[in-house]
């Protein structure tokens, strides 16, 4: 089961998506994306932290390669006795876009990349929750690193969407559904 | 008239083609069509780039609220897609504030006219007006 929540910035989407695990009986991961460079993602980072305090999330840094992910525990296992019936919630598509995009000085194109993770996240969980964003919505045109990243997190979000089980747009933490085959 | 809008790169284009089983050449892009083309096309992609341009021809030119008037009277079957782009930050230069402002009233008299506006998100389609037959 796999489902991809969507919005805009601060729309409420990691609370929505921290919701849907609330219930989940197994183990619960929480992978984050973002690097903690600056101010202002240490803050962001804190708050978060906050947000899941208490909630039964373990937490793992990963910032690229997400289709290699070995979770915690799962290493010398054989496939059977792995972490298979956890819950994974992915935060956020928009940071791994950019840090998959921008690596060693080069521009790369992420989307299979991507896409092969949260393939692989699927399959060795029972419940997957990928945070998204939406970037194309300000008419800007921008220099080409930054229109190059905006395509590709476009084309990423409607290949994870067709994925997906269920996709989720929040509104000011409003869940709207955008598709549902949940069974 | 039928309207599509939804984020850059969100699937508008390809939903439309999909949807409507359109050709290649019933397809005409505001970024670089004749203008004259926009009252005949049987689907204007790009209608936010036709605003720009009217507004970049400046003086001479009809004005962007005037030439969309008369494209909803002459061409009333035409499939219009729009870039949503009044998210963000209100641009500092005025002409970038001048096109938002003229997008958004365009946007807003051709959803009213429309028999249906289909918005996309991560290139799913939700109905905002009227059906998806």
């Amino acid at each position: 089961m796999m489902t991809l929540v969507t919005g805009g910035a601060k729309c409420g989407k990691s609370h929505y998506s921290e919701r849907i695990l609330d219930g989940f009986a197994g183990k619960k991961f929480y992978i984050a994306t973002m690097e903690p460079y600056g101010e202002e993602a240490l803050a962001a980072i804190a708050r978060h932290r906050g947000l899941r305090a208490g909630k039964g999330f373990t937490t793992i840094e990963r910032y690229t390669d997400i289709d290699e992910l070995i979770l915690p525990g799962d290493g010398g296992r054989p496939a059977g006795v792995r972490n298979s019936g956890c819950g994974i919630l992915l935060e956020c598509t928009a940071n791994l876009c950019a840090n998959e995009m921008f690596r060693d000085g080069r521009i790369c194109d992420p989307t299979e990349k991507i896409l092969r993770g949260f393939r692989h996240l699927r399959d060795i969980s029972s419940e997957l929750v990928i945070v998204t964003n939406e970037v194309g919505n300000d008419g800007i045109s921008y220099e080409e690193g930054t229109a190059a990243y905006i395509r590709a997190l476009g084309e990423v979000n409607r290949l994870a969407a067709q994925t997906a089980d269920r996709v989720v747009e929040c509104v000011y933490g409003i869940p709207v559904t955008l598709k549902n085959q949940r069974k | 008239m039928m309207m599509i809008t939804g984020g850059a790169f969100s699937g508008k284009l390809e939903f439309a083609r999909k949807h409507f089983e359109l050709k290649e050449d019933e397809v005409v892009c505001g970024a670089d069509c004749g203008l004259a083309d926009v009252f005949t096309a049987k689907c204007v992609d790009h209608y936010e780039l036709v605003v720009r341009r009217l507004l970049e021809n400046g003086a001479g030119q009809e004005a962007p609220e005037a030439f969309t008037e008369r494209f909803i009277r002459e061409n009333p079957e035409a499939i219009v897609i729009m870039d949503e782009i009044g998210g963000g930050i209100i641009p500092l230069e005025k002409s970038e504030r001048l096109w938002r402002e003229q997008t958004g009233r365009a946007g807003c008299r051709i959803a009213e006219r429309s028999d249906t506006v289909i918005r996309l998100c991560c290139g799913l389609p939700a109905v905002l007006k009227g059906t998806l037959g």
